[in-house]
């Protein structure tokens, strides 16, 4: 904390507050047209004023679109990548830190540059490979692209925390004939869930707001992720914006729901998970 | 820690499952494209070689690919110093504040982790000049440039969506800085103050400064979401109107997916590709700009 006047801090009070109010309309407005009745006309200034609400628009949502299976259908990707991600993630990044690999600096360059990679220039690749695989509209199609490119930032991440551990705990326990896999299981993957928890809360995000390879991944509407879903119903709701606006609350709601349950190990996650690029 | 001599293949056996995984479906696909890009391929039928054909086209003779470049330079700039300046600003008027400090952190964060999709059309709504928002408070105020179609226009719609960007990245930037702030010691502010300078003194020329880690991170990241952008564009314009929004993945996906022109999309991917990593790695061995993410690294 800084010390500063009490003016200097009532005059910060108050910026913050007047741009924290002007940084939620938009998602106000959002709230606001969903929760207008749906055979009233949207009101003034973008719907952001109602005068009377009610949950109806996510009646008509949840009778017209299945959207609970939508939802299903992101948990199981988003699930999937998680865990595959954390597992396969932390014993890399273990075996980085703390075993003799062949090549190890080629291997950690190449994970390094993948970081710099923007997704979108492996859309046409990912999609063949998917189609030789016989993966295109399936679940796995997803899941096992969105690991491969979650496992850089979770390998770089978790290295850094496995590298920081101290050496004499781990020594210990080889002295006491504990062998490597087992000092990882039981030691070092115990005491890394701070940065576990970055890599969980990063890997969540990403895979459930991840559109443009489920775009090109996913033909049939049954399997789609919830990302896709304001497409899929944008023709069938066109005149109905507060349903519309409903399905996009409804999408919202999940992702600011695990955000906010974790929010506070990611700062903490962050500052103890600094990594070494 | 000394190993016994079987460490190498555990060591393997422990890499292996990420491996694998990285070189079929990162790998393998990065190196493709550069292959794929030298035919004329439609995804189906067999392709026919055309060497540097695809890339001598891209270069000299292909209009919407040269927005797209002019865009990245509108875009990367636009959002990466808008964001700073008020990423910074936030996060140490946090650290002046005690109270309530979780609240607008989250708040501003708040659109960083909803889906672009999702924001695209919020944000299409707020800028539809018939009943959006923009053009409402416009007429009620007499602002009646407020009614104009940002997005329809070739001119204004890159900016429109640019602003969005903005808006939704911002508090990733905020977030960074209320790290970095954390590894400033207390020592070094408690000094300024009693040296008796004041408080937007202590914010221009002690702690902006001593960040200078998190910006090179910033600038990093910020160039690459910029070489990233796609639910946006695809969503609120595709491209349009007349191409004035074009970016390279949304272009990348027009011309290999709707147009089927895979190996042309795959030419412009390398494009993409060279583009990314040579900024990145001129970023990170000139300027000394690293993936970091909190304390001083």
């Amino acid at each position: 904390m800084i010390r500063v006047p009490a003016i200097t801090r009532r005059l910060a009070t108050a910026f913050l507050t007047a741009l924290a109010a002007v940084w939620m309309v938009p998602v106000a407005m959002m709230l606001a047209v969903a929760l207008t009745p749906p055979e009233k006309r949207v009101s003034g200034f973008g719907g952001l004023l109602v005068d009377d609400v009610s949950l109806r628009n996510f009646g008509i949502v949840f009778a017209d679109a299945p959207i609970l299976h939508h939802l299903f259908n992101s948990l199981v990707i988003t699930l999937t990548s998680v865990v595959l991600v954390v597992l396969f993630g932390a014993m890399a990044a273990y075996a980085f830190a703390r075993m003799r690999i062949p090549g190890k600096n080629l291997w950690f360059f190449l994970l390094i540059t993948t970081l710099m990679l923007p997704v979108p220039t492996l859309i046409v690749p990912l999609f063949q490979i998917n189609k030789s695989l016989g993966l295109l509209d399936t679940y796995l199609g997803l899941i096992l692209p969105y690991t491969a490119l979650g496992l850089p930032f979770a390998i770089i991440i978790l290295r850094g925390f496995f590298e920081a551990l101290p050496l004499e705990l781990e020594e210990a326990a080889r002295l006491d004939g504990v062998s490597q896999p087992r000092i990882f299981w039981f030691i070092a993957l115990p005491l890394s869930w701070p940065a576990l928890t970055v890599v969980v809360i990063f890997q969540f995000m990403t895979s459930f707001n991840e559109f443009v390879l489920a775009l090109v991944t996913m033909d049939s509407d049954a399997l789609k992720p919830l990302s896709l879903v304001p497409l899929v119903y944008s023709g069938q709701f066109f005149t109905q914006p507060g349903a519309m606006f409903a399905i996009l609350t409804l999408i919202t709601v999940p992702v600011v729901v695990v955000y906010f349950a974790m929010q506070k190990f990611m700062i903490s996650g962050l500052t103890t998970g600094a990594v070494k690029g | 820690m000394r190993f016994p001599a079987h460490t190498g293949t555990q060591g393997l056996t422990f890499l292996l499952p990420a491996l694998v995984l990285f070189a079929i479906f990162v790998l393998y696909p990065a190196f493709y494209i550069f292959y794929a890009g030298l035919f004329e391929w439609d995804g189906i039928n067999q392709g026919v070689f055309v060497g540097l054909g695809n890339f001598h086209q891209i270069f000299t003779d292909d209009g919407p690919f040269w927005i797209a470049m002019r865009n990245a330079l509108y875009w990367a700039p636009l959002t990466i110093v808008i964001q700073m300046v008020l990423g910074f600003l936030i996060a140490f008027l946090l650290e002046i504040r005690t109270r309530m400090v979780p609240v607008f952190r989250a708040l501003f964060y708040l659109p960083a982790i909803v889906s672009p999709v999702v924001i695209g059309i919020v944000w299409q709504r707020i800028y539809n000049p018939f009943g959006g928002l923009l053009s409402d408070i416009g007429i009620a105020t007499g602002l009646r440039f407020l009614t104009f179609s940002f997005l329809a226009n070739t001119q204004t719609a890159i900016f429109a969506v640019i602003v969005v960007n903005i808006w939704q990245w911002m508090g990733f930037s905020m977030l960074m800085y209320i790290a970095g702030m954390k590894g400033i010691s207390r020592e070094v502010l408690e000094a300024a103050r009693l040296d008796g300078i004041t408080t937007r003194q202590t914010a221009v020329h002690v702690v902006w400064p001593m960040l200078r880690h998190v910006h090179l991170t910033l600038v990093l990241l910020g160039v690459i979401g910029t070489l990233q952008t796609f639910p946006l564009i695809y969503i609120m314009t595709k491209g349009g109107p007349n191409h004035a929004t074009e970016m390279l993945p949304n272009y990348i996906f027009q011309q290999g997916f709707i147009l089927q022109n895979m190996g042309y999309a795959s030419a412009l991917s390398v494009v993409l590709l060279v583009l990314s990593l040579g900024l990145s790695v001129f970023q990170v061995k000139v300027l000394g700009a690293r993936f970091s993410f909190g304390g001083p690294a």
